[in-house]
Parts: structure tokens; C-alpha cells; sequence
């Protein structure tokens, strides 16, 4: 790895270049340029993925990942480590203008891609200043070499050969005064070649640029631009407003037509402009240059820059490039403008995965230009933040503001507001009073003009997936599929990828649970099918273990484990965990532990279940208001606890039950677990029955499933057998459709099965299922079956496998254990052949998949 | 601009201007100087000096653009009113 560290115009990227184009090079190189000024990190790691897809070819056909308003940055880094992984040959990483990138999360990002390159791959970093990569590891072990300033600068011989290329005769005198004078200065040396070529009196200009005292870089621009023809000059200097710049823009700017040949004819003179697309359309100044020319311009023209500002904002409006219209027009002081154009992009621009650079184009508002729309945008990124009380207050300055505003934006602000007071609801579990006031989301906006309606597309889309998704959580089905439905329609029609993941990821929730008493024809499957549907459509953008996909894996998971699928469920859930790892809403994460808990029940591992339904009746109690799945969780815990032998915990979360959710059918069930585990089972039966009756409010039918099953064991425990197969027949023929597995798994109920006359059922192949699952799911075989390698692992490579998932290196993680490094290289390559892995990446996974790297497992 | 000033979370710095001085290689002509508009200029032999009052986001600011514009910073100092003597240590080092 090499790192090239100097100041501006010391000659870093030239270098760069000119290292890559000599012939022979028997390295791919992938090349990126980071844009001025990078607040986003994730338009970064894209460009570095196309980079690396382009040197390599490797995944050639593969689409790279859309951007994404939840990116994950450290996840990026693995997956551009495993590209280049898989790369063929050599593969030279080129990170030019490293010390633009200014998201605070992207230095540690690097560190880890950096700290853990496969040795056939180079990385080169450009920067003008030493950016805070932890990278002294690499220093230690010799593998970071640094070019600094003084490697950069020009001898004096260099200078000689650098005048002799370019075609200047110049005495040695001469050459030896323009070294002194610009200190072997890169960009000076090429400033002063440039004014010398086809100098009448190349000795006269080095003498008098020699006894000049103003800075190098001043007086040669200054003697460049004075040897420009007034167009050129013109152009130069009204184009310099801008970080790039083509020939339309460029002829916007100047007024005249003509521009792009100007352009062309600069960079073939190596005169500053180099051009960014192959098509050379796009071309931008170097960057010391471009500042010169900017103060130049401010000083020289200073009447015209607003109006210059104005015009490339327009521009760039129009051909949808948000983020640098909005810099113009605040370039132009026209606050009120810029403020009203943010808050109109702001989700937009969120969904484009730039949330920093709004902010920062936040930041960039004055203090007395603060404006009562900007309140919007704040609230958007304190929600990105998890700043929920944040968020409320400046929600409720948007909304003050919202009731009077200027003539043609209050509808477009209302919208605005309601959709993220719906965003900020669901974040707190208190969605009653807010799906009231947001119904109106429901219908289109209608704006005066067609652009106003296009403008408020991605507004709208996002309203109804925030909609929906409260409805589907608060159980309001069928509204919620209807907006969920007409969310994703609209998504895909404007071309937003992720809304349209994201709503369909909410309709697979959305369609498990219909709070109705009996199934569904093909309730489950249809479920399946959704969710496979909108993870197949993720992963076509790359974001198949993504936080907005996460409902649909969950779903998956969920549908899994109520049929008695445990290892494919938990496959699912494990991939859920990984797509949460940067969300922690409270909502999703207490469905994780609902799920979690359900599987550990499903398989008889009562403990564990506990331990998984008391984490999400915590989280339960977190959120505010009513909570779809909040009796159910409730219910469960409540069952397990009486299962495990803990009545009277049991009954103390009971107590604390106000009388309408004790009532609700999942907690009727939970009191009759109570009472069976009392040896009480007439008081199972009272408790039960008002579920069998059909009085009680229910989740689902899975809860008169499981009604049955209690009661049937109920009748069992009473030695009335014909009443427990007659309640195991009722559970059988409702859960016949489904094909459930789990009630019967979590009661175990296996006995009350095998009591039945087994060729009289009418639901015999059911029967033979669950009988099946049910003797396959006890504790003990399945301890053995999941978790093999835990007992093959020796202490001493657990301890070693428990340093795999950070940053250390081999040797590193041999002096923390204070053994050798062939010790630990032993133990590595026994871990790997244990679990059946080829790298550190995928023992990490496969550890976690097993469990193997918690506390407790480890000595 | 965080990452690069962690001093800023510490909360210990003088939010108040302070005067001074950055020397920097070179005669600054008119162009360069309007990089500058909130300090005074002097030359002094080959060098030019600027002077003024600034808070710590302004000194920033100003190493900000020195750096861009590729200039060769030779000193800076932070001046006290009583002993025109470098302050060891300034409050706005990180």
C-alpha cells in the first residue's frame, strides 16, 4: 500500500497518471477520483465497486447495488473486499483526492477495507493532507510505503528534462533560476512551461518572474491567463463558479456558442482542464487553478456572480442534479429560493442516499436566513439519527408554519409533515391519533402544474409506504395492503427502487395475520410467495440483506417456523439479524425476538424462548399505544414462564394486564397454560373458552388453534379422552390448510396426537407431519444436530475464533493471547477445517450461524 | 468538518476572536489577498503577513484556504494583548 501525501499542486495525480499509462503494467487498475467536497460516503463506495467491476470484469453482468438511504458502509467494505477477492491476477486500487472525502464514517470504513486487502491487490492513496486512517499496523509491518512533498519536488535535472520535453529552450542558467525560483514546485514548473512555450524571450520571463516576490502559482496564472484570448479568459473565468463543467453550461455561462471546443483545446494543451467521461462531455479545472480563477472572478467581475450562480442552478434543476442547484442558488444569496428548493427535494435526496449533503447544504443556511420549511429538513435528519425528541420539535415548527403558508404550499407541506410524523410515530410504537390524522396521504397530491405533480411523486410514495406500514403494524388491513399495494405501483412508475423494495417488504408483513378467526385459503403460502417476491426484487438492487427488506425476510422466518420448517426459518432468521444490524427501530427488532423465541418454543428449548419473549415484551413496553403483536408476545412469555415452573411470575405479568388486553384470546390462552401447569384443568377449560366461543378478540386463527390444543389437553388431564381427540381433531382440521405446525409443537401436544386413532383421522397426513416434527424437535436430539462443531472446537480455538470478527491481524491476535503466531495459525486452520470454511470472513458467519461467539461459550 | 476537529467536542475552547498572525511565503497579490478579506496584509521582505481577529472556525477557515490555494504557510501565532509572544499550546489546537 502507498499512500501519496503533499500539498496542492506538488503533482500527485500527474504521478498517478503517468505511473499507470507506462506500458507493461501487470496490474489492473481500478481508479477513483473522490468528488469535491464528499459528505456521502456511499456515492464513494459505489464509485469504488464500478471501478473495481471495470479493472476486473469479475461479475461483469451484475448490477451494482442502488444507492440506498440506509447504507451500510462497513458491509460495503466487505463486499468490495470479497470482489477483490475474487479478482484474477493483480489489481492496483487508485484512491485519487482522498482528503475530499469528509463523511465522518468513512475513515474507519477504509481502515477496514485497507487493513484487510488479499495480497495480490495494491492500494495508492492521494491526499493533500494525512487523513486519519489507522493504518500503523501496516506501517509497523513494513507493507506501507509514503511519498511525501520533498519526493515530489523536481531537481534540478528533472526541471532540465521537464523543459527539453516540452519543447522550451532555456540556458542552464536559465533552467537552474526557474528551479530555484519555484522550489521544484510541480504545478509551478508546469505554469511556467506553459507560458514559455512559444515565448519570444524565454531568459527575459525567467529573469523578471525570478526577481518577482508575489507567490509562484499568482504571478504565472497571472501571465497564463494575460497570453489567453478574451473568450478563453472569459469562459475560464465565469466557468471557474462551477466543479464541472460541459460545453452547454459553459456556453449558458458565457452567452456564446463555441464553448466545448474551447474546452477540448485547453486540455490538449495540458493547460489545468482535464475532462472526466471518455466521451470527453464533462470536463473540470484542477483544483488549485480553479480557486485562483474563482478569487479572480470574484474580484473582477463581482456584479455578474449572482446572476452567473442563477443560471447554473437553473441548469442544473433541470437535469435533476438537486444537490448543486441547491449550492448555487445559495451561491447567489437567494436564501428563500434555496430554502424552499431543499425542503421540496428533501425526500428525495434522502432516497438518492444523500442524506449528509443535505445537511450539510443545512449548514450552509445563515443564521439570519433560517427559514420555517428548513424545520422540515432537520426533522428528516434527526430521524435518520434516531433523535426522536429532535425530530418532534422541529415537526412541530414545520407544522405551525404548514397552517399559513404562502399561497400553492400547503398542501405539499401538510404532506410533508403528516408523512413524517407517521415515520417518527412508528420509530415509537404510537401510531393511535396519527393514522387518524395521516388518512388524507391516501389520496393523490394535485399541484397547479404536471411538475409540481412529479415533484410531489416521491413524497407520495414515501406517505403511502409510511401509511401502510403503520396500518399493517396497528393490524388496519385491509387499508394497509391497499396503500402498500398502490406504494409500490407508484414506486416502480417514478423509478424508486427502494420505496417500491420497501413497500412490497411491508405487504409480506402486512398479510401474515388478518385478525380473522378462521384460515385463509393459502394464507401462509400466499405470505411466502410475497415475501420471496420483494426479497427476489432486493436483491436485484443488492440489497438483499438490507434493513428495508428486513419485514420480508422476518415474514419468511416467521412463516418458516409456524410450519414446523426450524432450520430453514432459522436460516432466515440468521440473515434477518444481518439486515438489522444498522437498524434499531424498536418495532422490527421486538419481531425479531418474537420470532427468535418462537423458534426456540417450536423446538422445545423452553429457556432460551424466555429468555428471547421477555427481550420483546421489554421492547413491547417501549412503545407507545397499542402494538399488533403486543398480546401475542405477552401471551407467549406468560405461557413459557408457567411451563418452565414459574407460576407466579406468570401470573404477576398477568396482574398487570388492564382488563381489555387480559381478555384478548392470547392471553386466555397464556391463563390456561397457567392453570395446566397448576394441575387446574377445568380452569383451562373456563379460561379457553370464551376463544372456542368466538367472543374473544383474536390475532389470528393460529390462537384458536392453539385454543383447541389447550383444551384438548385439558380434557386429556381430566381422563376424558373423547372430548381431547375431538379438541385435537377441531386444531386439525383448522390447521389443515396451513399445514401449522407450531401450536402443536409449543403445547406439545405430541401425546394428544398419538392418542388418536391415527387411520380414522380425517386429517391423517397432517397427523404424520406433526408427528414427525414433533419427535424431531426434541431438546436434546436437537442440540446435537445443530450444533456439532461447538463440541469439536477446543478451547483453545474458541478463544482464537473469538478474535476473528475484528480488525487484528494473525500476529496481532498472537500477542494478545500471549501465544506464538504458528500457534495461532494452527488453531486457525483447524477452525476452518471444523467449520467447513475457506476464509475469515465466512468462519465469522458460520460462528455466528452456530452461536459460537457469545460470552458464554467461550472461556 | 467534525472529523478534523475533535477538539470541538471537548468544549474547552475560547469561543471568543482572538488576534493573529500567519506568515506565508511570498508577496500575496491582489487576487490571492481577496482570499483573506477579514485580515490586514503586510509585506514584510519576501513574506507576507496577516493579521486579525479570528475565533477558531474562522483560523480554520483560513488554514482551509491557504491549503487550498497551494501556499507556503511559514508561522502562525496567536497574539496576547499584553506580550505580543506566541501562546504555547493555543486553546484551538485539538
Amino acid at each position: 500500500m502507498t499512500i501519496i501525501s503533499a500539498p496542492a499542486g506538488s503533482g500527485k495525480t500527474s504521478l498517478l497518471r503517468a505511473w499507470a499509462g507506462r506500458p507493461g503494467q501487470p496490474h489492473r487498475l481500478a481508479l477513483v477520483q473522490v468528488q469535491r467536497d464528499q459528505r456521502d460516503a456511499q456515492q464513494f463506495w459505489l464509485a469504488l465497486l464500478d471501478a473495481i467491476r471495470h479493472a476486473t470484469g469479475v461479475n461483469g453482468g451484475a448490477e451494482l447495488p442502488a444507492v440506498t438511504p440506509d447504507f451500510n458502509g462497513h458491509a460495503m467494505a466487505d463486499r468490495v473486499l470479497s470482489k477483490l477477492a475474487d479478482a484474477p491476477g493483480g489489481v492496483t486500487l487508485v484512491i485519487d483526492d482522498l482528503h475530499e472525502l469528509r463523511s465522518p464514517e468513512a475513515p474507519s470504513q477504509l481502515t477496514q477495507l485497507l487493513t484487510s486487502l488479499p495480497p495480490h491487490v495494491h492500494a495508492i492513496l492521494t491526499t493533500r493532507h494525512d487523513v486519519r486512517l489507522r493504518l500503523h499496523r501496516l506501517r509497523l509491518a513494513g507493507e506501507l510505503a509514503e511519498i511525501r512533498a520533498a519526493d515530489l519536488r523536481f531537481s534540478e535535472r528533472e526541471t532540465r528534462e521537464l523543459l527539453d520535453a516540452s519543447g522550451i529552450a532555456l540556458s542552464a542558467a536559465g533552467a537552474a533560476l526557474l528551479h530555484q525560483r519555484t522550489e521544484g514546485w510541480a504545478a509551478g514548473l508546469r505554469l511556467a512551461a506553459l507560458s514559455l512555450a512559444g515565448h519570444p524571450d524565454a531568459e527575459r520571463f525567467v529573469a523578471e518572474f525570478s526577481g518577482s516576490d508575489r507567490t509562484v502559482a499568482e504571478y504565472l496564472i497571472a501571465e497564463m491567463l494575460e497570453r489567453q484570448p478574451p473568450d478563453v479568459l472569459d469562459l475560464l473565468l465565469r466557468t471557474s463558479l462551477l466543479d464541472r463543467v460541459n460545453g452547454e453550461l459553459a456556453d449558458l455561462l458565457t452567452g456564446r456558442p463555441g464553448s466545448e471546443r474551447i474546452l477540448l483545446t485547453l486540455e490538449d494543451a495540458n493547460a489545468f482542464v482535464e475532462s472526466l467521461d471518455p466521451g470527453r462531455t464533462w470536463f473540470r479545472y484542477h483544483h488549485l487553478f480553479a480557486d485562483l480563477l474563482r478569487l479572480e472572478v470574484r474580484r473582477t467581475l463581482p456584479a455578474e456572480i449572482p446572476a452567473l450562480h442563477r443560471r447554473a442552478a437553473g441548469w442544473f434543476i433541470r437535469h435533476g442534479q438537486v444537490a448543486e442547484a441547491i449550492r448555487h442558488t445559495q451561491a447567489a444569496g437567494d436564501w428563500l429560493d434555496a430554502a424552499r428548493l431543499l425542503a421540496d427535494h428533501s425526500f428525495s435526496l434522502t432516497l438518492d442516499g444523500q442524506a449528509q449533503t443535505m445537511q450539510a447544504l443545512l449548514r450552509a443556511f445563515p443564521r439570519g436566513e433560517d427559514h420555517p420549511e428548513l424545520a422540515l429538513v432537520r426533522a428528516m435528519g434527526d430521524l435518520a439519527q434516531g433523535r426522536l425528541d429532535e425530530a418532534a420539535a422541529h415537526l412541530a415548527v414545520a407544522e405551525t408554519y404548514a397552517k399559513t403558508p404562502p399561497p400553492g404550499r400547503q398542501r405539499r407541506l401538510r404532506v410533508a409533515v403528516a408523512a413524517l410524523k407517521l415515520s417518527l410515530a412508528r420509530r415509537r410504537g404510537h401510531l393511535v391519533g396519527v393514522m387518524e390524522q395521516a388518512r388524507f396521504l391516501a389520496s393523490p397530491v394535485t399541484g397547479p402544474s404536471d411538475e409540481d405533480i412529479a415533484l410531489g411523486s416521491d413524497l407520495r410514495a414515501v406517505a403511502l409506504m409510511n401509511l401502510g406500514t403503520a396500518e399493517a403494524w396497528s393490524l388496519g388491513l385491509p387499508e394497509a395492503e391497499r396503500h402498500l399495494r398502490e406504494g409500490a405501483v407508484l414506486a416502480r412508475e417514478i423509478g424508486r427502487p427502494y420505496l417500491e423494495v420497501g413497500c412490497l417488504a411491508q405487504l409480506g408483513f402486512a398479510s401474515i395475520f388478518h385478525g380473522a378467526a378462521m384460515p385463509k385459503i393459502d394464507a401462509f403460502a400466499t405470505t411466502q410467495r410475497r415475501c420471496r417476491e420483494a426479497i427476489a426484487l432486493a436483491e436485484r438492487y443488492g440489497w438483499g440483506t438490507e434493513p428495508v427488506i428486513a419485514p420480508a425476510l422476518m415474514t419468511l422466518a416467521g412463516t418458516m417456523v409456524w410450519l414446523g420448517e426450524f432450520d430453514e426459518g432459522e436460516r432466515w432468521l440468521r440473515r434477518t439479524e444481518r439486515a438489522l444490524q444498522t437498524d434499531t427501530g424498536p418495532d422490527i427488532r421486538l419481531l425479531l425476538h418474537q420470532t427468535a423465541g418462537m423458534l426456540h418454543a417450536g423446538r422445545g428449548r423452553h429457556p432460551e424462548a424466555l429468555q428471547e419473549f421477555g427481550a420483546a415484551e421489554h421492547l413491547a413496553s417501549q412503545l407507545e399505544g397499542s402494538q399488533a403483536l403486543a398480546n401475542q408476545v405477552t401471551g407467549w412469555l406468560i405461557a413459557t414462564q408457567a411451563r418452565l415452573g414459574r407460576p407466579g411470575e406468570a401470573r404477576a405479568v398477568l396482574a398487570a394486564l388492564d382488563d381489555g388486553r387480559a381478555s384478548s384470546g392470547e392471553i386466555r390462552n397464556a391463563v390456561a397454560v397457567i392453570c395446566l401447569a397448576d394441575g387446574d384443568p377445568g380452569g383451562a377449560l373456563g379460561a379457553v373458552q370464551s376463544v372456542l366461543d368466538g367472543t374473544a378478540p383474536v390475532l389470528g386463527y393460529v390462537t384458536v388453534v392453539e385454543a383447541d390444543l389447550l383444551a384438548g389437553l385439558a380434557h386429556r388431564a381430566l381422563g376424558d379422552q373423547r372430548a381431547a381427540s375431538q379438541a385435537a381433531e377441531r386444531a386439525l382440521a383448522l390447521a389443515e390448510s396451513d399445514r401449522l405446525v407450531l401450536p402443536f409443537a409449543m403445547t406439545g401436544s405430541a401425546a394428544l396426537l398419538e392418542a388418536l386413532p391415527r387411520h380414522q383421522a380425517a386429517h391423517a397426513a397432517l397427523l404424520a407431519d406433526l408427528l414427525d416434527v414433533l419427535h424431531g424437535s426434541s431438546p436434546a436430539a436437537k442440540e446435537q444436530s445443530s450444533l456439532p462443531p461447538a463440541e469439536e472446537l477446543s478451547p483453545g480455538e474458541l478463544r482464537v475464533l473469538r478474535y476473528l470478527p475484528t480488525n487484528l491481524s494473525r500476529p496481532e491476535i498472537a500477542s494478545e493471547l500471549s501465544v506464538s503466531l504458528n500457534t495461532v495459525s494452527t488453531h486457525l486452520r483447524s477452525i476452518y477445517a471444523k467449520l467447513q470454511v475457506r476464509d475469515r470472513s465466512s468462519a465469522v458467519q458460520r460462528a455466528r450461524e452456530l452461536r459460537l461467539l457469545g460470552a458464554r461459550r467461550t472461556p | 468538518m467534525q472529523g478534523h476537529l475533535p477538539a470541538f467536542d471537548h468544549g474547552v475552547m475560547d469561543p471568543a476572536p482572538a488576534p493573529y498572525m500567519i506568515r506565508i511565503n511570498g508577496h500575496l497579490g491582489a487576487t490571492l489577498l481577496s482570499a483573506f478579506p477579514a485580515l490586514a496584509p503586510r509585506h514584510d521582505g519576501a513574506h507576507t503577513v496577516l493579521t486579525g481577529m479570528l475565533d477558531c472556525s474562522a483560523l480554520y477557515g483560513v488554514l482551509a484556504e491557504i491549503e487550498a490555494l497551494g501556499l507556503d504557510l511559514l508561522e502562525i501565532q496567536k497574539l496576547t494583548p499584553d506580550r505580543k509572544s506566541p501562546e504555547p499550546g493555543g486553546r484551538c489546537s485539538p
